[in-house]
């Protein structure tokens, strides 16, 4: 047990911490506010027309609104966590808390945690995609 | 260096706990980073080998960009390279906080521990900066209100 107690959070670490957590609650306010923009531009924004190869297309806006709105709702989750880490991770280091500082980084665990999750069920729909393309394909000839 | 062993001891350390946790969120963090890796070279492959088919073919979809011929693939390559240039660094920052992090506890290197805070530091001022700007390309899409 006392083999973490060599591990001291120096005045480099900490200040090297300190910074993370701050650009990460940056990263955290830009996306919530980015989420907020993207969702007022799909409800009240202008239906794009868009010319492809010839085709004319106009963006549904039932369907740009569902997308969004997952997004959103992900990404509002994530940074969550993201703003949890670089909040209570600051005040951990300002204060030398241990209790604070291990919450932050719970929260940066939970952080990465998610995206992994998030990034082993978008490998898995494009392999289920390709595995059901494949199939399309092959029952096409 | 009585002094020293007793400012050591008095420092604020890495509890149990905090270990731990960190230990499982640089796990989490090295899976992502890896998989990153893996997902930027299949791309950089792709687009080595079969960039110009997939150049042609956007082309004669999008006429506009076929009037353009060497300039718009010219300027298509160089945006590509910057991009994985970016997400080639941010991948690798995170990838070393991963590693020197894990490093630091579990061998109790000092040196290892910081420079993994310094890549996860550095990890996220890029994430930051990559943040604000697509704010500010945010604030153009508003422009499609009026």
């Amino acid at each position: 047990m006392d083999n973490f107690f060599t591990v001291a959070f120096d005045e480099n670490t900490r200040r090297h911490i300190r910074t993370a957590a701050q650009w990460a609650r940056i990263v955290a306010l830009c996306s919530f506010i980015s989420y907020a923009i993207s969702l007022v531009v799909v409800f009240f924004g202008r239906r794009e027309t868009v010319e492809f190869g010839g085709y004319t297309t106009t963006s549904s806006r039932a369907g740009s609104a569902i997308g969004a709105l997952i997004t959103t709702v992900i990404g509002v989750i994530i940074n969550y966590f993201l703003y949890r880490f670089a909040d209570s991770t600051v005040k951990g280091m300002d204060a030398q808390d241990s209790i604070k500082s291990n919450d932050g980084f719970n929260n940066l665990r939970i952080y990465f945690k998610v995206y992994g999750i998030l990034i082993i069920i978008c490998l898995s729909l494009c392999v289920l995609g390709g595995i059901f393309l494949a199939i399309g394909a092959g029952l096409s000839r | 260096m009585e002094n020293n062993q007793q400012e050591s001891f008095l420092q604020f350390h890495l509890d149990y706990d905090g270990g731990n946790t960190l230990k499982e969120a640089v796990r989490w963090s090295r899976f992502c980073a890896i998989v990153f890796i893996v997902l930027l070279s299949l791309f950089v492959l792709t687009l080595l080998f079969v960039g110009s088919t997939i150049f042609a073919a956007i082309s004669q979809f999008m006429p506009s960009l076929a009037g353009l011929a060497g300039t718009g693939a010219a300027i298509l390559i160089v945006a590509c390279l910057i991009g994985f240039g970016i997400a080639g660094v941010l991948v690798y920052m995170l990838y070393r906080f991963s590693t020197l992090t894990r490093k630091g506890i579990e061998h109790q290197d000092q040196a290892a521990f910081s420079e993994g805070m310094r890549s996860l530091k550095n990890y996220f001022l890029i994430s930051g900066i990559i943040a604000v700007l697509s704010l500010l390309l945010n604030f153009v899409n508003i422009s499609k209100l009026f």
